[in-house]
């Protein structure tokens, strides 16, 4: 009976402990010309909570500037319904010497569990007053919509990456614009740049 | 009771607070009023067993869902976690952390990043405390204008940040309001949330 009882309860451990929830959020992130820069992350505990990373203002010459850089993820876990969140915006953004533009850039990943489903999106993530090479962009921006940016390379904007399985994991990592660097002759990649990235992800 | 809900009904022209109260109508009103306790106890006192953690957009005041065109900037943004204070020393007591970022430039400020600190955390008393899963919280903060000087000890409440049900994007909701502000205004918001979440969870033995 005793060792039933101590079976039971290490399965409910078991059980618990399975639950877990992970959150990531960060404004800039350079890799260029050697130099590898990136402003403050917001990593959610493992056991939930929040966490924020911010700078007032964020500049890497030739690559971004940025302003009021705000990261945040918050999360909790427990076996009936578990969530993260996580939000990364920044304003008065110009990237690879001002080919994108844009007023605000806003990324938002969630994922959850509750007793019956799970999930997770980017709902809520956009942009303000995005400009990309000279041109406004007035409408909503698909996920992963590829742009060319002569000189530089290429960005994809929005780019939207789901993870887990979509039966016991759900994620979510979106990146409003991620700029591949290439080498102009040989069409190498020689860095990136991410503005707006955002991760969360549950599991049960 | 008939108190709350009669303030409830009132909200967006005159609503009792938690720690201040002021009349509003919009971002930039003056403020007027009495000092009152908003938070409804809990039955026999004590503190909350739930907590609330939560993040995302809002745009649009309710009952309106979606997100503002993409070349406004009439939005903000949020993330908290907020609980009852462990140790309970005072009824409905609380902690917790909540960002604030509002990127409306007529907004006071022509904008502002909020870092505000959980002191109180309870039921809510407007009306959506018919939803279980809804809670209330305040305390102070600092608030950073985009034009102006920081703000130390700045006074907010989340008269109610609810969880209606997952995905919390169109069903969920959160009301809050910070001030009176340096011009002596109530800045408020409020909105289904147009990109996040918001989970309730009750507290168990273990946390």
């Amino acid at each position: 009976m005793t060792t039933k009882i101590l079976l039971a309860l290490t399965l409910l451990a078991g059980a618990v402990q399975a639950q877990t929830v992970t959150g990531k959020a960060f404004g800039t992130y350079v890799n260029a010309a050697g130099v590898t820069s990136q402003s403050p992350v917001a990593t959610l505990p493992s056991s939930g909570g929040m966490a924020t990373g911010q700078a007032d203002a964020f500049g890497v010459p030739g690559a971004v500037d940025a302003s009021w850089l705000n990261a945040v993820t918050t999360g909790d876990v427990d076996n009936k319904k578990s969530g993260a969140q996580s939000t990364s915006e920044l304003e008065q953004v110009s990237v690879a010497g001002g080919a994108i533009t844009a007023d605000v850039v806003t990324a938002i990943a969630t994922a959850y569990f509750g007793q019956f489903t799970g999930g997770s999106d980017a709902e809520g993530s956009g942009f303000a007053n995005l400009v990309v090479n000279g041109e406004a962009i007035t409408t909503e921006v698909a996920p992963n919509t590829r742009v060319d940016l002569p000189g530089v390379g290429y960005a994809i904007l929005n780019e939207q990456i789901p993870t887990g399985n979509g039966v016991t994991s759900w994620g979510m990592t979106v990146n409003m614009i991620h700029v591949v660097l290439q080498d102009a002759l040989t069409g190498l990649t020689t860095g990136e740049i991410i503005i707006g990235s955002a991760s969360s992800s549950v599991a049960r | 009771m008939n108190q709350a809900r009669h303030l409830s009904l009132a909200l967006g022209a005159c609503a009792a607070v938690l720690l201040v109260a002021a009349c509003q109508k919009d971002v930039a009103s003056p403020t007027a009023g009495t000092i009152t306790a908003g938070i409804k106890p809990k039955p026999g006192g004590g503190c909350a067993n739930f907590r609330l953690t939560g993040g995302g957009r809002v745009d649009k005041p309710e009952p309106e869902t979606g997100k503002s065109p993409p070349s406004s900037h009439d939005f903000a943004t949020f993330g908290f976690q907020a609980r009852p204070d462990d140790a309970c020393p005072f009824e409905n007591a609380g902690s917790g952390n909540i960002e604030w970022n509002e990127h409306l430039e007529t907004a006071y400020g022509g904008g502002f990043a909020f870092h505000g600190q959980v002191t109180v955390f309870g039921t809510p008393n407007d009306g959506s405390e018919t939803n279980p899963q809804c809670g209330r919280f305040g305390g102070f903060g600092r608030l950073n204008p985009h034009n102006g000087a920081t703000e130390e000890d700045v006074t907010f409440e989340v008269n109610h940040a609810c969880d209606v049900d997952e995905p919390g994007v169109g069903q969920d909701h959160i009301y809050m309001r910070i001030g009176p502000l340096a011009d002596g205004s109530i800045y408020f918001r409020h909105s289904l949330l147009s990109g996040g979440n918001i989970q309730w969870h009750r507290l168990t033995g273990n946390n």
